[in-house]
């Protein structure tokens, strides 16, 4: 057990827990702060894999903007505790029973998987989520992804005017 | 790549046609021309004139059957605005309109990429940017809490599908190191594909499945068919959707060795879930359009024999199928949007006062039944003779089953022609222009002459 | 100015995961502090739990109505076009880093990425989305 494996763990709890608390707490303005919580381990788990661009791009990113405009959609709704829905307790019984399902069968799976018997977190080890080297990549092998991301901005821009603008 | 490039042109040309002008006939003709540019690119791109060339590294393979897939939906697309054009003008009080025509184009490229696609990464790309304009034109008819529940079930939906596809590239692109399907070849890792690939596998093909709305990932599909404005239904329900199976067949060309037999006990299950329910539900529907939503889901469940039998025979069905299904879908769609009541008891009595839409919509209807001579029929006989060439004998059961749920659908299809001819009534329906009827009479043509020769579609594939 | 460029000579040199070692014990430290800040005047200060002290101060006026108005959705119109925007300056750093090996090529891939934002902007700008409206 070396620092590495004591910082996999701890980052692991870290996340496993906050996003437990997105899913538990009542109110969704929390349940968006744990999301950021959530973000924040895994931004670490990032760094110990050396992934350091993805690592910083997820806290500018997603731990900043889009978690803002979570709040802001939230915002937009009526908070009001009598205005939340009663649900249905055998609704929930039966979404625990599947999505429990699908979980006993991907950590079966992966639990056999010989790919990744015994292995956590590789620190320093594989260059291409620094980057310099990630920007190597992105502009010669995947440049036509990268232009054709484009597109989907400019569609959600349309589709933002649309849908936001009062008219 | 001309499709991809050029649908992108066509949309930027759209979102800027809609500041310069508020003229709705304008911009319906631009976007119509503009379509057709896209059209002849497309075609000139397929025999190699005047195509543009990048490198992109492998992660585009332009072969014949993506490109003539595009050619013909993008025909079907040109045919749609042709008849719904107008109607697509109208919605949400007609303030965004060439913003709806430049989203129509955003997903045209969106169906180029995901047609042509090699590697895991395009197929992510082209299914978000063939969906994101959808959950936009879905909630288009902002005023209509009916259009904006729709929207709203259908991004949230359609994101959750979304992550399930990531996840399951993530755990392929795990197994592999790479994104390229053509690179993942099974000879590569011997006999053992290791537990990640195969289960990254599936989990795409969850995700594929709720885009094409088989069973159990169909749950969506009603309430958003139902609730989004008529024409973008029918854009949706179509070309869409049979883009969809495109990227399907396009995967697991090369893939489904990796599942092995249970592949083939997964499939033939999906394909006899999406049957039932779409069938059975739709016969207990008093709303026409909700009716096609179920009848889109028992559409998916024909098309999914496609995937099943892997050969050229089942690639030749779905190029058919899409021509037949879709010209059939936006025709019934194009009469729905004239009706004031969509419900079935709206149609009574239809064939009295307008002996032109009822006949139109019956040969439509059918030819959705798959009724002979018409397009429907040689749609479902290749998707069927597919199957059994794949399989022989061991396969039979599953085209019994077929046959069964294609007699089902004959009643609830011939329900709305029983309302149009023998009931008596007095259908609302809007105005309607000459070019209307013309267009509708071409529709009704293209599904007869596909149905006495189907081999038009094919002598232009092989061309 | 010289040891600035030495140190940051160093860091591509040696560019680990340890090297975020100090933002880790800065993040620490950070939410330590604030905690006990917090905990302790909790802990420590004096507390008188009446329905007076508990009720919202408004100036003297007794407070009416819900603070949990919904919001104008123009305000989410401007957060979603800053975030579509500011995805693509994150873009630009790998460009920026790797500037010169890039050289003409790169230079015009990124060309093409802006002018299709640009085209966004001006779309956008036309439409009249930036608009403060009522």
């Amino acid at each position: 057990m070396n620092v590495i494996q004591v910082l996999f763990w701890i980052l692991s709890a870290m996340a496993l827990v906050s996003a437990l608390m997105v899913l538990l707490s009542k109110n969704p303005v929390h349940s968006v702060l744990w999301l950021v919580a959530v973000f924040f381990a895994i931004s670490g788990h990032y760094i110990l894999l050396n992934a350091q661009f993805i690592a910083i791009v997820n806290l500018i990113v997603y731990a900043g903007a889009i978690m803002v405009l979570f709040l802001f959609v939230i915002m937009l709704m009526n908070l009001n505790k009598d205005t939340e829905p009663q649900k249905n307790i055998w609704m929930k019984l039966a979404g625990a029973i599947s999505a429990g399902c699908l979980l006993m069968i991907l950590v079966s799976l992966i639990k056999q998987a010989p790919e990744l018997q015994a292995k956590t977190a590789m620190m320093n080890e594989g260059g291409i989520g620094l980057i310099a080297n990630l920007g190597k990549a992105l502009f010669n092998t995947y440049v036509v992804p990268f232009e054709i991301s484009s597109i989907l901005f400019l569609s959600a821009m349309v589709g933002a005017v649309v849908i936001g603008k009062k008219d | 790549m001309n499709a991809i490039i050029f649908s992108v042109i066509g949309g930027v040309v759209m979102m800027f046609t809609g500041i310069i002008t508020q003229q709705k006939k304008a911009i319906r003709n631009v976007a119509i021309i503009a379509l057709i540019i896209l059209l002849l690119a497309n075609i000139f791109d397929t025999y190699g004139i005047l195509s543009i060339h990048i490198g992109t590294h492998g992660m585009l393979n332009f072969q014949k059957f993506g490109l003539y897939f595009n050619t013909l939906a993008y025909a079907a697309t040109l045919l749609f605005i042709l008849i719904s054009g107008a109607d697509v003008t109208q919605i949400g009080e007609g303030k965004h309109a060439a913003e709806f025509f430049a989203l129509i184009f955003f997903s045209l490229s969106g169906i180029a990429i995901i047609t042509s696609y090699n590697s895991l990464l395009l197929l992510f790309l082209g299914i978000e940017i063939m969906s994101i304009p959808l959950y936009i034109l879905t909630g288009g008819d902002k005023r209509n809490l009916k259009s904006n529940e729709a929207s709203l079930k259908y991004f949230l939906m359609g994101s959750f599908s979304t992550g399930i596809l990531l996840m399951g590239i993530a755990l392929m692109y795990g197994a592999h190191g790479g994104f390229e399907i053509s690179a993942m070849k099974p000879s590569a890792v011997s006999n053992e594909y290791g537990i990640l690939d195969p289960l990254g596998l599936v989990l795409v093909f969850i995700a594929i499945a709720f885009k094409v709305s088989a069973a159990p990932f169909h749950f969506w599909t009603p309430d958003v068919y139902d609730g989004s404005p008529s024409v973008f239904t029918s854009f949706m329900a179509t070309i869409i959707k049979a883009a969809g199976f495109i990227a399907f067949i396009r995967l697991f060309d090369n893939k489904y060795v990796e599942l092995g037999l249970s592949w083939r006990i997964i499939l033939p299950l999906v394909i006899i879930a999406t049957l039932l329910v779409g069938n059975i539900t739709a016969i207990f529907q008093q709303s026409v359009k909700r009716m096609m939503a179920y009848s889109s889901i028992a559409q998916a469940g024909f098309m999914l024999f496609a995937v099943f039998a892997e050969n050229d025979m089942a690639k030749e069905g779905i190029l058919i199928y899409t021509v037949a299904y879709s010209v059939a879908t936006i025709g019934i769609f194009a009469v729905l949007e004239k009706m004031e009541d969509i419900s079935l008891a709206g149609y009574n009595g239809l064939a009295k006062k307008h002996p032109l839409l009822a006949a139109t919509n019956t040969i439509f209807l059918l030819s959705l039944t798959g009724i002979p001579l018409t397009a429907g029929f040689f749609a479902k006989y290749y998707m069927l003779l597919s199957v059994i060439k794949y399989g022989g004998s061991t396969v039979t059961w599953l085209v019994i089953v077929a046959v069964i749920f294609a007699a089902i659908s004959a009643y609830y299809y011939f329900r709305v022609i029983q309302a149009m001819y023998f009931k008596t009534g007095n259908p609302e329906v809007r105005s309607y222009n000459k070019g209307f009827c013309f267009m509708l009479v071409i529709l009704a043509a293209i599904t007869i002459l596909i149905g006495i020769f189907p081999t038009i579609i094919l002598n232009w594939f092989y061309f | 100015m010289t040891g600035l460029y030495t140190l940051l000579q160093i860091n591509q040199l040696n560019n680990t995961a340890e090297n975020y070692f100090p933002i880790g014990v800065q993040i620490i430290f950070a939410i330590g502090f604030v905690a006990t800040m917090i905990g302790l005047s909790a802990l420590v200060g004096p507390k008188r739990k009446t329905s007076d002290k508990l009720e919202n101060f408004s100036s003297g006026i007794a407070s009416h109505g819900n603070a949990r108005q919904p919001m104008a959705v123009k305000y989410f119109l401007i957060a979603i076009l800053f975030v579509l925007f500011d995805v693509e300056v994150i873009f630009f750093y790998p460009y920026a880093v790797n500037f010169k090996f890039l050289g003409w090529a790169g230079f015009w891939e990124i060309v093409l990425f802006v002018v299709l934002f640009l085209i966004g902007f001006i779309y956008i700008i036309k439409k009249g989305a930036l608009q403060w409206e009522d």
